[in-house]
C-alpha cells in the first residue's frame, strides 16, 4: 500500500508538472501584452516593465524562472490588479467557490440519494416514472437557464431570497440549487440503478426471509452497498462543481475563482491564468488519488486493478 | 493371444434422421446481438419517441440549409425588430403578435406598422431575423458539434483505449498519464487559446472537442478491455496467433459495443451543453452565424421584457438534450442485459 | 488671466461656504437619518494606486476618495481643491498653486506641496510603469524623462516651502487646469508609500485619503466596498452623502432586478433594457465624450481607395443603427470629436467642423461610389473582416455593419466577416495591422478636441489605419505651437483639421455613447463629465423618495 501510495504521488507531481509546461508554453502564443494601454506608453517604459515582470528574457528563462517560483510557492504578481500576489487573489477568492460547490454536492448528493431510493423501492410505479423524468429534465436544462429563472421568478417577484450578493447562508441558496440540480439528477439516477441491483440480490431476499422490515432492509444493506458507485462520481464532480460555475458567479455576483479566471484570460493575466490552472489541475488529481484509495478501502475487489495502474 | 479385429467402412450402417434428436434446437429465432437490442428498444416507448425527435430535428436542421444559411443569416430588417411571435390562425395572447406591455396585451405587429400578412412564427431578435430560422440554424450547430464529438469519440477513445489496455505495462502507463494530463488542463483554457490562436468560430470550438472530449471514453474502454482480455475466448485466439488488430476487431469491439455506445450517448449532450456554455459566456461562434447557447445567451439579456427570446431556444435545448438522455438511457438497457428490466 | 480671476472668485467661495458651514453645523447634525447611496458597478477596483491605476473604476474611486490641486465641478468646470489659488505667468509657461494649509490626509499628515512633487515624480519615473504618464507631456523634461534621458528630479515641479508649488511648462498647454483634476496628478504621501511598500493601493487599508471620502472594506479583488464621510476633509461641510455603498454586478440583468427591488439605487443598463425602459422615472441618458470609429487599414489596397471608404461610410444607416442596435441610448457621430465637449462662441466644435456629406447616409450613392471603386482597382468582389471586442455591444455592431454593407454592395460584390475578440487581442493586431477594418472606441481624457484629434496624426501608434496627410499634421502641430496661445486661430486649425479627416475618411465615426442609466429621483446632485474621470459625489445627497 506504502508503496503503491508513493508510487501514485510521484506521478501526480508529475503531471502537474506536464501541465505547467503546457499550459505556459500555449499562454505564451496568446497574442497580446497585459498593459492596457501599451500604445501611450514609450518604448522605454515597456521595456522597463517587460524587465520588472521578467518579460524580457528568453522564453526557457522565463520558464525556468516560473517552474522555480513555483516550488517555493510563488507564483507571482498579477498584471490585472496591480501589485497583488496571485496566490493572494486566489486565496480570497476559492472560498466562496469552494464553500458553493461543496454545498451544491451536498445538496445534490443528498436529494439524489433520496430520490433515487425512493425510485428503486416503488420501481415501475408512477412514483418511479415521475422521478426518471424529473431527473432527465434535471439534466437537460442549462443551470444558466435555471439561474435566471430562479433569480427571476423566486428573488425578485417573490421575494423569498436575495437576488445578488455574497452575505450569509439566504444569499447561498438559489446559486446552490442551481448549481446542484445536474448532480441531483446524475446521483438519483445512479442511486435507482444500484438500488434496483442490490435489491435483486440474494442476500436481500435473505434479509427479506428474515422478517427485517422495509425501512431496516433499505437503510442497513440496500443504501450502503449502492452506495459505492457513487464515490467515483462525488470527487471528480466536486471540482467540477468548484470551478466550473462562472457563469452561476456572474449572474449571482459571487467572489468566485472561476468568474476571475475568465477575466484573467481575456486580460492576458499571465501569472493568474497559471495559477488558477494548476489549482484546478491539483484539485483534480489530488482527488482522483482519493477517490482510488476509497474505493479501495470501501471495497476490496478494486484494489487489484488499482495496483496495475 | 492378440486379437484383431478389421473394421472396414461396410462394416457401419447410417442410422436414419430422427425427430427426437431436433429438441435441442432452440425454437425462437435466431437474432444477432444487434438485432435483439433493436427489438428490446422497440420496447421502450420513450427511447423510440426521442429517436424521432432527433431524426426530425437532423431533418429539419440539415434540410434547411437551402434556406437557412449564411446569406440569410446575415439579413437584416430593422423595422421588424423584437416581435413576438405570430402565427397564421392561432388566436392565443403570445402567439398572435400581441405581448404583455405593462398589464394589457398590446399588438406589437400593429404598432411596429407591420403589414397584415408578415408573420413570423417565434418571433424576432433585435436585428429583425426570424428567431426560427435562427433556433434552426443554432440546432444544425449543436447537432454538427455532437457529431463531431461522437466522432473522436469513436475514432480516438475507442481506439487509444484498446491500445492502452491491450498493451498494458509501461505502454498503458505513459498512455495513462497523457490522459490524466489532458484532463487536468481546463477545457475552457484550450477553447481560449483556440479562439485566440486561430479564428473565432465553429473550427477551433470542434478543434477544442477534439482534443478534450475522447479521455472520458479512453478511459472506459481501457478498463473494459483489461478485464476482456485476460477471458477465456481473447486466449484462446491469442494461442491460435491471430493478430492484435483482428482480435480488437473481431472480440474486442464487438464486446464493448454496448460501453461505446452508452457512452457515446453521453458524450454528446455533454458536448452541447459545452458549446452551449462556450457561446453562453461569449467565446463561441461568431457572427453571422449563430448557435443556441448565443441565442440563450441573447434571451438572458432580455428576459424581463422579451421573456419568448430566452424561452424558445431553452425549450428546443431541453427537448434536445431529453431526446438524447432517453435515447441513452433506452441504449443502455437495450444493449446490457444486465440493467435492463 | 482671466482664469487665474475665475479661480480666486471660487477660492473665496469656498472659503466662505466652510465659514458658513462652520456656523450652522450643529444644526445640521442629526436632522435626517444616515445619507447612503447604493452604486452598482459593472467591474472590479483593481487599483487605488494612482500612479499605476488604468480603468475607470480606479480613477472614480481616486477622484472621489483623494483631490488634486483641482477639483472638476459641473460641466467640467474646474474647482478649487487642494490649492485655494491659481496663478499663470503672462507666457502661460509657469504656473504657481498656493495650497490650502487645512488639507489632511488621512493619516494625519498635513497635505503639502512637497505631497505632488513626489508623486508627479514617482508617475513620471519609467521604473513605476504609470500607463497614463503621457499626459504629463508639456510639463518641463516630462518626454525626456519618460524615455529615460533625464531624471525624473528634473521634472519642472518645485515646492516652494509647505504651500507654494511652481509648475513650469515647455510649450502651452491649453487645457492644464483640466488636467490636474485628473488623478494622475493628485498628490501622494511618501510617508504612505514607503510604509506600505509593495502592498501600497492594494486594499483600503494600505492607501491614505485626502479628499471628500475614504475607502472601506476593499480586500483588492473583492465584489463591495464603501466610500465613507472624510471627517479630515477640507471642505467635509459640503459632503452630504455619509456613505457610498459600491457592488460589483457583472451581469446588467442581475443588477436591474437589485434596482427593481430597491437595493441599489443607480445601475448602468445593456442596450436592449434602455430600450425597453426609456421614459420612465429614473430613466437618464449620460453622454459620454467616446467616439465609435472605424479604423480602415490604409496599407491594404482597396481601403487605400478613397471611393471605396466613401461608400463604407455611406452604406451604414448610423440613425437606423444607434435606433435599433443600440436602442437609442447613443446618438450617431457627427465627426471624428465628440460633441458637447468643446464651444467656441455658443457653438460646439462638433457643429463647427460637420461635414454632411462625409457621415450621411445615401444608399445608391455608396453603390455608385463601391462600384467604382471596385473599377478602379481591378477587381470583380472584395473580402474583409471586421475586427472588434466581444462585449454586448461590439458584437450587436459588427453584426450590424456585417449586415448593412452586405445590403448595400450586394453579395456578390462584398464579403464581410467579423472576429470579435478580446479587449487585448483587439488592441494587439489594432497596433500591429493584423486587421481590415476595426471598431475602435476612444474616450476623451479632458475636454479638449485635441483629446481626439492627435490620434490621427501620422505617427500616433493609435492610428491604427496609417491614415496619412500632411496638412493635418501640420495644422495639429500648429495648434500645438504657434497658435497655442491665441484660442481663435487654435480653434480654426482643430476645425480645419477635423474636416480634413472626415472628407477624406480617415476614419468613418459611427456613433458617440451614451450609457442608459436608472437612478433613483431622490438621489440628487451626483456630478457627472463626460470626458476624464466621469463621476464626482462631492456635493451629491439623497432627498425625498
Amino acid at each position: 500500500m506504502k508503496k503503491y501510495l508513493l508510487k501514485r504521488v510521484f506521478y501526480m507531481a508529475l503531471t502537474l508538472f506536464l501541465v505547467a509546461t503546457i499550459t505556459f508554453f500555449l499562454m505564451k502564443l496568446m497574442p497580446g501584452t497585459p498593459y492596457s494601454n501599451q500604445e501611450k506608453m514609450s518604448p522605454e517604459q515597456i521595456a522597463i516593465m517587460n524587465q520588472q515582470y521578467g518579460l524580457d528574457k528568453p522564453i526557457w528563462m522565463q520558464y525556468l524562472l516560473y517552474i522555480g517560483g513555483m516550488l517555493h510557492g510563488d507564483m507571482g504578481t498579477s498584471f490585472q490588479f496591480s501589485n497583488q500576489p496571485v496566490s493572494y487573489l486566489i486565496s480570497s477568492r476559492i472560498g466562496a467557490s469552494a464553500q458553493l460547490g461543496i454545498q451544491a454536492m451536498i445538496f445534490g448528493v443528498f436529494f439524489g440519494i433520496i430520490f433515487g431510493s425512493i425510485a428503486a423501492i416503488n420501481r415501475n410505479t408512477w412514483i418511479d416514472t415521475g422521478v426518471t423524468i424529473l431527473s432527465i429534465i434535471g439534466k437537460s436544462v442549462p443551470n444558466f437557464v435555471l439561474a435566471v429563472l430562479l433569480q427571476y421568478y423566486i428573488a425578485l417577484k417573490l421575494g423569498w431570497f436575495p437576488i445578488a450578493d455574497w452575505g450569509g447562508f439566504a444569499y447561498t441558496v438559489l446559486p446552490t440549487i442551481a448549481l446542484g440540480v445536474g448532480p441531483l439528477a446524475e446521483t438519483s439516477r445512479f442511486m435507482r440503478t444500484g438500488m434496483v441491483d442490490v435489491l435483486n440480490s440474494d442476500y436481500i431476499e435473505l434479509a427479506k426471509a428474515k422478517g427485517l422490515s422495509k425501512f431496516q432492509i433499505v437503510y442497513h444493506h440496500a443504501l450502503r452497498n449502492s452506495l459505492i458507485p457513487l464515490v467515483t462520481l462525488i470527487g471528480p464532480y466536486t471540482v467540477a462543481l468548484m470551478t466550473g460555475s462562472m457563469v452561476i458567479e456572474n449572474i449571482f455576483s459571487i467572489p468566485g475563482i472561476g468568474e476571475q479566471f475568465v477575466k484573467s484570460i481575456m486580460t492576458n493575466d499571465y501569472p493568474t491564468i497559471m495559477g488558477v490552472t494548476m489549482l484546478f489541475s491539483a484539485g483534480l488529481v489530488a482527488v482522483i488519488l482519493l477517490t482510488d484509495i476509497i474505493y479501495g478501502i470501501i471495497d476490496p475487489r478494486i484494489r487489484l486493478a488499482g495496483n496495475e495502474g | 493371444m492378440e486379437e484383431k479385429m478389421k473394421l472396414r467402412p461396410e462394416d457401419f450402417q447410417a442410422l436414419e434422421v430422427k425427430e427426437e434428436l431436433d429438441a435441442e434446437k432452440i425454437a425462437a429465432p435466431s437474432l444477432t446481438f444487434t438485432q435483439d437490442a433493436w427489438r428490446r428498444l422497440k420496447k421502450n416507448k420513450g427511447a423510440v419517441i426521442s429517436l424521432f425527435i432527433i431524426l426530425f430535428m437532423i431533418v429539419v436542421a440539415f434540410g434547411s440549409t437551402p434556406f437557412v444559411n449564411r446569406d440569410t443569416l446575415v439579413k437584416s430588417q430593422p423595422q421588424y425588430a423584437n416581435l413576438p411571435a405570430k402565427i397564421p390562425g392561432v388566436n392565443i395572447n403570445g402567439l398572435n403578435g400581441k405581448a404583455k406591455v405593462g398589464d394589457a396585451w398590446v399588438d406589437k405587429y400593429a404598432q411596429a406598422g407591420v403589414s397584415k400578412d408578415k408573420y413570423f412564427v417565434m418571433g424576432t431578435d433585435y436585428l429583425g431575423r426570424s428567431l426560427a430560422q435562427r433556433i434552426v440554424y443554432g440546432t444544425k450547430i449543436s447537432l454538427i458539434v455532437a457529431l463531431v464529438a461522437t466522432f473522436f469519440d469513436l475514432t480516438i477513445g475507442v481506439t487509444y483505449g484498446i491500445v492502452s489496455g491491450w498493451k498494458g505495462g509501461r505502454t498503458d502507463n505513459v498512455m495513462q498519464r497523457i490522459i490524466e494530463v489532458i484532463s487536468s488542463i481546463p477545457s475552457l483554457v484550450i477553447v481560449v487559446l483556440m479562439l485566440v490562436v486561430f479564428k473565432p468560430g465553429i473550427g477551433s470550438i470542434i478543434l477544442a472537442i477534439a482534443i478534450s472530449s475522447w479521455t472520458t471514453m479512453a478511459r472506459m474502454i481501457r478498463a473494459e478491455t483489461l478485464q476482456l482480455k485476460s477471458q477465456e475466448y481473447v486466449l484462446a485466439a491469442r494461442t491460435l496467433g491471430q493478430s492484435p488488430t483482428k482480435i480488437a476487431w473481431k472480440h474486442l469491439v464487438p464486446n464493448l459495443s454496448s460501453i461505446i455506445i452508452i457512452q457515446t450517448m453521453y458524450t454528446i449532450p455533454t458536448a452541447i451543453f459545452f458549446e452551449a456554455f462556450l457561446s453562453f459566456i461569449g467565446i463561441g461562434i461568431s457572427a453571422p452565424e449563430t448557435s443556441l447557447g448565443v441565442l440563450l445567451n441573447e434571451g438572458q439579456k432580455n428576459f424581463q421584457f422579451l421573456p419568448y427570446q430566452m424561452w424558445y431556444p431553452a425549450i428546443v435545448l431541453c427537448v434536445l438534450m431529453i431526446s438524447f438522455n432517453l435515447l441513452g438511457d433506452g441504449l443502455r438497457d437495450a444493449f446490457d442485459p444486465k440493467t435492463r428490466r | 488671466m482671466k482664469l487665474a480671476k475665475l479661480a480666486k472668485a471660487g477660492a473665496v467661495v469656498a472659503l466662505s461656504a466652510v465659514f458658513l458651514a462652520a456656523c450652522g453645523k450643529s444644526s445640521d447634525d442629526g436632522a435626517s437619518g444616515k445619507q447612503v447611496l447604493n452604486w452598482s458597478e459593472t467591474a472590479e477596483l483593481p487599483s487605488m494606486d494612482l500612479s499605476k491605476s488604468t480603468d475607470a473604476v480606479s480613477f472614480a474611486q481616486i477622484n472621489n476618495s483623494m483631490e488634486g490641486l483641482l477639483r472638476i465641478g459641473k460641466n467640467s468646470k474646474t474647482e478649487p481643491g487642494i490649492a485655494k489659488k491659481t496663478e499663470v505667468s503672462d507666457d502661460g509657461l509657469t504656473y504657481t498653486f498656493t495650497l490650502r494649509d487645512n488639507a489632511k490626509w488621512s493619516n494625519g499628515d498635513k497635505v503639502t506641496a512637497k505631497d505632488f512633487v513626489y508623486s508627479w515624480q514617482r508617475t513620471i519615473d519609467p521604473k513605476t510603469g504609470s500607463q497614463y504618464a503621457y499626459l504629463f507631456d508639456g510639463i518641463t523634461n516630462a518626454n525626456d524623462i519618460i524615455d529615460g534621458k533625464k531624471q525624473p528630479s528634473e521634472l519642472g515641479i518645485k515646492a516652494d516651502g509647505d504651500y507654494k508649488l511652481v509648475v513650469t511648462l515647455e510649450k502651452q498647454v491649453p487645457y492644464f487646469k483640466l488636467l490636474m483634476g485628473f488623478p494622475i496628478f493628485f498628490p501622494q504621501n511618501q510617508k504612505a508609500v514607503e510604509e506600505f511598500g509593495d502592498k501600497y493601493g492594494t486594499a483600503s487599508k494600505y492607501a491614505v485619503y485626502n479628499g471628500p471620502f475614504v475607502l472601506e472594506g476593499w480586500t483588492g479583488s473583492n465584489l463591495s466596498w464603501k466610500l465613507k464621510k472624510n471627517d479630515n476633509y477640507w471642505d467635509k461641510s459640503k459632503v452630504k452623502l455619509d456613505e457610498i455603498n459600491y457592488k460589483v454586478n457583472k451581469s446588467t440583468t442581475t443588477a436591474y432586478n437589485l434596482y427593481q427591488s430597491g437595493k441599489v439605487d443607480a445601475t448602468v443598463l445593456s442596450s436592449e433594457q434602455a430600450r425597453q425602459l426609456k421614459g420612465q422615472t429614473g430613466y437618464l441618458e449620460r453622454k459620454e465624450a467616446t467616439t465609435a470609429y472605424l479604423q480602415l487599414n490604409q496599407t491594404k489596397e482597396e481601403f487605400k481607395n478613397l471611393k471605396i471608404r466613401q461608400a463604407i461610410s455611406k452604406a451604414i444607416d448610423r440613425d437606423q443603427f444607434v435606433k435599433q442596435v443600440l436602442a437609442g441610448s447613443s446618438t450617431p457621430a457627427k465627426g471624428f470629436v465628440s460633441s458637447g465637449l468643446a464651444e467656441r462662441d455658443g457653438k460646439d466644435f462638433v457643429d463647427a467642423a460637420y461635414v454632411k456629406s462625409a457621415v450621411d447616409y445615401d444608399e445608391k450613392d455608396a453603390k455608385k461610389l463601391f462600384e467604382e471603386g471596385l473599377k478602379e482597382l481591378g477587381k470583380d468582389k472584395i473580402e474583409f473582416s471586421v475586427l472588434s471586442d466581444d462585449t454586448d455591444g461590439a458584437k450587436k455592431s459588427t453584426e450590424f455593419l456585417q449586415s448593412a454593407l452586405t445590403d448595400a454592395f450586394g453579395s456578390d460584390k462584398v464579403k464581410v466577416n467579423v472576429s470579435n475578440v478580446p479587449f487585448k487581442t483587439r488592441l494587439a493586431r489594432a497596433t500591429s495591422g493584423d486587421f481590415d477594418v476595426v471598431i475602435s472606441l476612444w474616450n476623451a481624457d479632458f475636454a479638449d478636441p485635441i483629446s481626439f484629434l492627435d490620434l490621427m496624426t501620422s505617427d500616433n501608434s493609435l492610428n491604427a489605419g496609417k491614415w496619412k496627410n500632411e496638412e493635418y499634421d501640420r495644422l495639429i502641430e500648429a495648434s500645438k505651437t504657434t497658435d497655442a496661445s491665441d484660442p481663435a486661430k487654435r480653434w480654426d486649425d482643430l476645425v480645419q483639421a477635423e474636416k480634413i479627416l472626415m472628407n477624406d475618411e480617415g476614419v468613418v465615426p459611427l456613433y458617440q455613447r451614451t450609457q442608459a442609466w436608472m437612478l433613483k429621483p431622490s438621489v440628487k446632485n451626483v456630478i457627472y463629465n463626460s470626458s476624464g474621470v466621469n463621476y464626482n459625489f462631492k456635493e451629491a445627497y439623497i432627498s425625498g423618495n
